[in-house]
């Protein structure tokens, strides 16, 4: 059944803007107004803090954890237009690298498929997305994307690491050609789909159903099938699921999942891709998940922060 | 001067006209109204003569309307109307529309024609555009600045003929418009909307901005930061502008319910109270502008248009502006005076005269300002009083108290771990050659040494400036932190600011810290509003998620939808929302929250600030609160501040995050992936297993799955090796075509557990030597290697074993091929396509094609689909990798054609010992020498070998395991010990 397994007092002095889990469920960090960033251990449904990061000078906006292969990584923007990226190193935490490359509140950050190496992705206010890459040595490569978004970018997500395009045309026994692709939403409007082709990042989609701001954009995990599906969420209130089928990548449906009455802030995938969680103004969160039909429902509502994820009907669990 | 303190002397009521504008020409002339139906053109020389008309047909009002400044083109002049601007030209009693600029998509908001070029004409719009025109060619403006957001003043610059400066909401954009592309600089101005903007006359840097928020700031562009100056108001202002004479300024309230429709004149030395009123008109002021004076004329002349239909003409005469201009000369810098005002300044009256109805804070300013002969008519000179006020000492670390009464002020300063605290006395004389006294007091930490070294430059420092009768306090201020830094550098590290010793007025603008802590800057309406909630699936079953505190609550009504931006924060706190009658209070509050970088931490906006918080009230009394925020929600605002500053209790803003276990909604099973087995040996018994394991869970669909898995893998159906005797089961609608629907079915569930275990146990079902009969030439003891094996091995026949190993023809580098090298030995057995595909045009034979055809339709999973079946399982594999099931991933990936990535280990490579080229093969290429030779019988190595690591010796196998039978040592005589080298 679905349980409340951990209840996490943060302590935050302010309004807390983003909260994340670590690749195992060990980790929890949190970020803040406050200006700092926590990291608890919450094996066991404990909850010790395991550091407290200070080091950006404004609102935190969001934190991203890194694959574990790279060890204990963890990005964080910041309204103060700066990125951190945070390592653990014989158990203390501290700065591996600040970016400050932006001329405006970044507010998003998402690490790319461990595939790819360690690769970020951050967007900003500025209307530019850059890409920091790890090359080794306390050394970063930085892509910047000006004007990706006109008037700001507010999220960014990664595509997985799969095989571009066809199943056939993969020369065999070869290490696989991955394509890295991210998904971009912004104060345009519009979700953007970009592509790295020949070490540069070009827009490969431009994605237009959203009628105010895009605020968020999640691109689902894959389970090896040859649909891309992506959400999105905006200002206005709506949530679309993009899918394409095409191999080439180039002919992307909408649907709409559904019309709230508030903006909606965040969209996050089930590591299966089958379900979306929704969180928007109206402080609630809610579970949707697609029916073998193809329709959007929605199987329960987290309200007021207080209650557990409720309604899940039987005929949910019998379908399993 | 009848009435001095309503010294209007023209009223006309142009009872009909409902003008929503007017503008003065330049000439001083004429005035314009600009009506729905009518322009009025009044004649100001003779206001009451009945108004010409100039009718339009429009549905829409007059937005601006302005005559041009020139006077070679004072015939003409602008107005707006919706999205359009109508040039009028006026001669000899008649006018009409001659052009129209159209390029705006919404309205207009405002308009303004250059001081330089008579012909070059600003507007702006809330369609974000700001265009300027070029009146001879109408077509399309010459310039467009893209402002993002809407505009809603524009002017230009009095000073600089490039210059122009717009307002946006609460932000002030100064553009050059040589540059349209992005403005030159931000200023965050106010927190809520600016509805008037006025360049200073004199100065090309200073402008004056009126807000919704209550007040007037003065801003000098070049530090965007911080407001020069403040004058609060308690009402929201309309205008603000400069006066054609020193020092002065005019605003407009934006009415209340107590009707003060009064015009303010200010003083800009002395912002604590208006020095004039204007008071005469009914109803709202809506437009005001100077007439220019006329030649021999010292007085000045305001005309108002008011919503009481009224024109007034008011006469500021010498005395009055003498109440702006106090007794000297304004110190801001580029500033020179008129002939005429310094003409004005002499004339002086007696002060007792003057003082009537001016407050005692005034009159204290006048008297200790001194008269202008008193002090020696220096020009240069001014009351401590407006030194303090216009003292720039944004310095960081660096606090002064500034107490005029008694001609003192206190400097703290901060560096590193050293305090200074300093009492700066002003004697009564100064800074008419008489100098502060500096007198260090507790707790100030620095050396005595360091102290006299300060005092002495302090002294020197202030004692240059009152020779010549300056102001010294800021230059004083600067050199103490200047030397205090300079010697504590080590301390404060980088912050130090790049304080000039040999210019101490440098204003210190690289101090200001970057990036303020605080919100309203310029760009916080591009900034999303931030989320105050939100849920995010982490690891394989957990959802992780925030609200805001159940006792938090939106300031506005739920149905507002939230806002986008957090610009929009700024309006929460400004006043828009507060009602008129604790406008003293928010006034307050007002302030903490206007970036000033003396308030604390606690007082800065934040995202909390737009929710408030609930106050938790027993039981009875609860209700009727609620009904009472309902009606009056700042009032519990303002409690809520109340209780904070008292600390009763900290009131938490963050909520708790939840963890919440939701595994069980996800098709993937952590139980069944410890439970599930794969034994390619047996594979009736796995599937019999694995049903039995997804029954415990209650899957039961994938326990039929798993039967119907075990039936089809059943050995009676194992297809014959013959294409001619049957059709093999995999062709049986139960067979390939069975299992593809159930794949297809699991695929739309996500599951892709159940997938992927399915993909394995079908691959595992496809028999060893099935995959590698496929290719005739593959050596048939291939079937000895585990079938399937993702482990590399070598493709080369006569492989050794051993790490250091090589074949007769390659010294030491072993090939780590992983079948790339060759795209027809494959020794993956199935994979993509492409292999087939290959396959076949090697085949001359059609019973060689027919066998392999049948080979192909034996299997039950679709070739062509092996690529997609190994995505399965690698999305599997880091599923189980989560759950740390590492042993099981392994197992699973045993199943994926797809080979790992190669080897990235030590990989050997050989230098030839005679030339040091590398080399390949037992050959150097560069000296034609045999590349490695056997350190016991010296004979060149081409067969299997063995050498040391450490020494690079070595020679023959068989020599180097007898050798070292005996020894340790390397046999080359180099004194390594081998044995011991490569062991560790």
């Amino acid at each position: 059944m679905v349980s409340v397994i951990n209840t996490v007092d943060t302590s935050h002095e302010d309004m807390i803007h983003d909260a994340q889990m670590d690749y195992y469920g060990t980790r929890l960090a949190t970020c803040s107004s406050d200006r700092t960033v926590k990291i608890f251990d919450v094996r066991n449904g404990g909850q010790i803090l395991v550091a407290d990061l200070r080091g950006h000078e404004g609102p935190v906006w969001q934190v991203a954890w890194a694959h574990p292969m790279f060890g204990n990584i963890l990005a964080s923007c910041s309204y103060d237009r700066k990125v951190i990226i945070w390592k653990e190193e014989n158990g203390t935490w501290d700065k591996m690298y600040e970016y400050n490359g932006h001329e405006s509140s970044v507010n998003s950050v998402c690490w790319g498929p461990y595939e790819f190496g360690l690769i970020l992705a951050c967007g900003s206010s500025d209307g530019a997305i850059s890409l920091l890459t790890f090359t080794g040595d306390q050394q970063w490569d930085v892509k910047k994307i000006s004007n990706a978004h006109t008037i700001g970018c507010n999220a960014v997500s990664w595509a997985p690491a799969v095989v571009p395009g066809s199943l056939i045309d993969q020369p065999s026994g070869q290490k696989p050609n991955y394509v890295k692709r991210f998904v971009s939403g912004g104060c345009d409007n519009l979700v953007k789909l970009w592509k790295e082709e020949d070490g540069q990042w070009k827009e490969d989609q431009k994605l237009e159903a959203h009628s105010d701001w895009v605020r968020d954009v999640g691109w689902a995990p894959s389970i090896g099938l040859p649909t891309s599906t992506i959400a999105s969420c905006s200002q206005d209130g709506r949530v679309y699921i993009w899918t394409c089928d095409d191999p080439a990548g180039n002919t992307w449906n909408a649907k709409l999942l559904h019309k709230f009455n508030d903006v909606v802030w965040h969209v996050s995938w089930s590591i299966t891709g089958n379900i979306l969680a929704v969180s928007g103004g109206d402080n609630k969160v809610t579970l949707w998940k697609e029916s073998m039909d193809g329709q959007w429902a929605c199987i329960s509502d987290v309200s007021k922060g207080q209650g557990a994820v409720s309604s899940i009907t039987e005929t949910q669990q019998s379908e399993q | 001067m009848a009435a001095r303190w309503s010294s209007e002397n023209v009223v006309v009521e142009f009872r009909d006209a409902q003008a929503t504008a007017m503008s003065v020409d330049c000439l001083g002339s004429h005035a314009v109204l600009s009506g729905r139906r009518f322009l009025y053109l009044v004649n100001l020389e003779a206001p009451s003569e009945p108004p010409r008309k100039i009718g339009r047909q429009s549905k829409w009002d007059v937005g601006t309307v302005q005559w041009n400044p020139h006077r070679s083109e004072s015939h003409v002049f602008a107005a707006s109307s919706n999205q359009r601007v109508d040039l009028y030209s006026w001669r000899e009693g008649c006018g009409e529309v001659h052009t129209s600029l159209q390029a705006h998509t919404r309205v207009i908001s405002d308009l303004d024609w250059s001081w330089f070029e008579p012909e070059f004409l600003v507007t702006s719009s809330v369609d974000t555009y700001i265009y300027i025109w070029d009146t001879r060619d109408t077509r399309k403006p010459t310039v467009a600045l893209s402002a993002v957001a809407g505009a809603s003043q524009v002017k230009w610059n009095r000073k600089n003929q490039y210059l122009l400066a717009s307002s946006h909401d609460g932000d002030v954009r100064i553009w050059d418009k040589r540059k349209p592309n992005t403005a030159v600089e931000y200023v965050a101005a106010h927190l809520s909307k600016i509805h008037g903007l006025d360049w200073h006359p004199d100065n090309e840097f200073i402008f004056a901005t009126s807000s919704q928020d209550n007040s007037v700031r003065f801003w000098d562009y070049r530090q965007p930061r911080k407001y020069l100056n403040i004058l609060s108001c308690q009402v929201p202002v309309w205008k603000a502008r400069y006066t054609p004479f020193f020092n002065g300024l005019v605003t407009v309230m934006v009415p209340q319910l107590r009707r003060e429709n009064s015009l303010l004149l200010w003083s800009t030395l002395d912002l604590n109270n208006p020095v004039h009123a204007f008071v005469g008109h009914d109803d709202v002021v809506l437009e005001f502008q100077w007439r220019p004076q006329k030649e021999g004329s010292k007085d000045y002349q305001l005309v108002t248009w008011s919503r009481d239909q009224t024109l007034r003409i008011w006469r500021v005469d010498p005395q009055l502006q003498k109440l702006c201009v106090s007794d000297m000369e304004d110190l801001m810098e580029g500033m020179s005076l008129t002939v005429e005002s310094e003409k004005s300044l002499s004339s002086q009256e007696p002060e007792s005269q003057l003082g009537v109805g001016l407050s005692a804070d005034s009159l204290l300013d006048q008297d200790s300002g001194g008269r202008p002969d008193s002090v020696g008519g220096s020009g240069l000179t001014q009351t401590l009083q407006q030194e303090f006020s216009l003292v720039n000492l944004q310095i960081r670390n660096v606090n002064v108290e500034m107490d005029a009464l008694n001609r003192s002020c206190v400097v703290s300063a901060h560096f590193g771990s050293h305090q200074v605290h300093l009492v700066v006395k002003f004697p009564a004389q100064y800074p008419n050659n008489a100098a502060p006294s500096f007198q260090f007091v507790s707790p100030t930490t620095i050396s005595s040494a360091m102290k006299i070294k300060i005092q002495k430059i302090l002294t020197d420092t202030s004692l240059q400036k009152v020779k010549r009768n300056q102001n010294c306090l800021e230059p004083c201020v600067r050199q103490l932190v200047s030397c205090l830094e300079s010697d504590m550098t080590q301390e404060d590290g980088p912050a130090s600011g790049p304080f000039v010793l040999s210019n101490p007025v440098t204003p210190a603008l690289q101090a200001f810290p970057r990036v303020t802590n605080t919100y309203g800057s310029y760009q916080d309406a591009n900034i999303p509003f931030p989320r105050t909630s939100g849920a995010r699936f982490c690891g394989t079953g957990c959802l992780v998620y925030f609200t805001r505190p159940i006792t938090m609550h939106r300031s506005v009504p739920p149905t507002e939808p939230t806002p986008r931006s957090l610009s929009a924060l700024s309006a929460y706190h400004s006043g828009v929302l507060t009602p008129m009658k604790i406008r003293s209070e928010s006034q307050s509050t007002l302030r903490l929250y206007s970036g000033s970088p003396t308030r604390s931490d606690k007082d800065t906006v934040s995202i909390s600030s737009f929710y408030y918080k609930e106050r938790k009230l027993p039981i009875s009394a609860s209700r009727r609160w609620s009904v009472q925020t309902l009606h009056d929600w700042p009032k519990s605002r303002r409690f809520k501040t109340k209780r904070e500053d008292h600390g009763n209790r900290p009131i938490k803003l963050a909520g708790k995050v939840i963890i919440q276990e939701i595994s069980c909604l996800l098709p993937v099973h952590k139980a069944l992936g410890e439970s599930y087995i794969l034994n390619m040996n047996d594979i009736q018994d796995t599937c019999q297993k694995n049903a039995a394991a997804a029954l415990t869970v209650g899957r039961r669909d994938v326990a039929k799955v798993w039967a119907l898995a075990s039936a089809a893998t059943n050995q009676d159906l194992s297809p014959d090796s013959d294409p001619d005797t049957e059709t093999p089961w995999a062709r049986h609608p139960f067979g390939r075509q069975l299992l593809e629907t159930l794949l297809d079915h699991y695929s739309q569930m996500s599951d892709v557990q159940t997938l992927a275990m399915l993909c394995s146990v079908f691959k595992a079902q496809a028999s060893p030597a099935d995959c590698y009969s496929l290719y005739g030439h593959h050596p048939p003891r291939s079937s000895m290697f585990p079938p399937h094996s993702r482990y590399p091995s070598y493709t080369s026949s006569s492989v050794t074993s051993g790490s250091c190993s090589s074949t007769s023809d390659s010294i030491t580098t072993t090939t780590w091929n992983t079948g790339r090298d060759s795209d027809h030995v494959n020794p993956w057995g199935e994979s993509s396509p492409d292999d087939y595909r290959y396959g076949n045009q090697g085949y001359t034979d059609p019973r060689e094609r027919e066998r392999e055809q049948h080979d192909m339709n034996k299997r039950l999973l679709d070739p062509a689909n092996m690529l997609q079946f190994d995505d399965f399982k690698k999305c599997y594999g880091e599923i189980l990798y989560r759950w740390g099931l590492r042993e099981k991933r392994a197992e699973v990936l045993k199943f994926a054609s797809c080979p790992p990535e190669p080897h990235r280990g030590i990989e050997f490579g050989v230098y030839c010992c005679h030339c040091r080229n590398p080399a390949r093969g037992t050959q150097c290429a560069m000296c034609k020498r045999l590349t490695f030779q056997c350190a016991i019988c010296h004979v060149a190595v081409r067969g299997s070998s063995n050498f040391c690591l450490s020494c690079g010796h070595g020679g023959h196998t068989s020599h180097m395991m007898d050798w070292f039978r005996r020894q340790d040592e390397c046999p080359a005589g180099c004194g390594c010990h081998c044995l011991l080298q490569s062991t560790c």
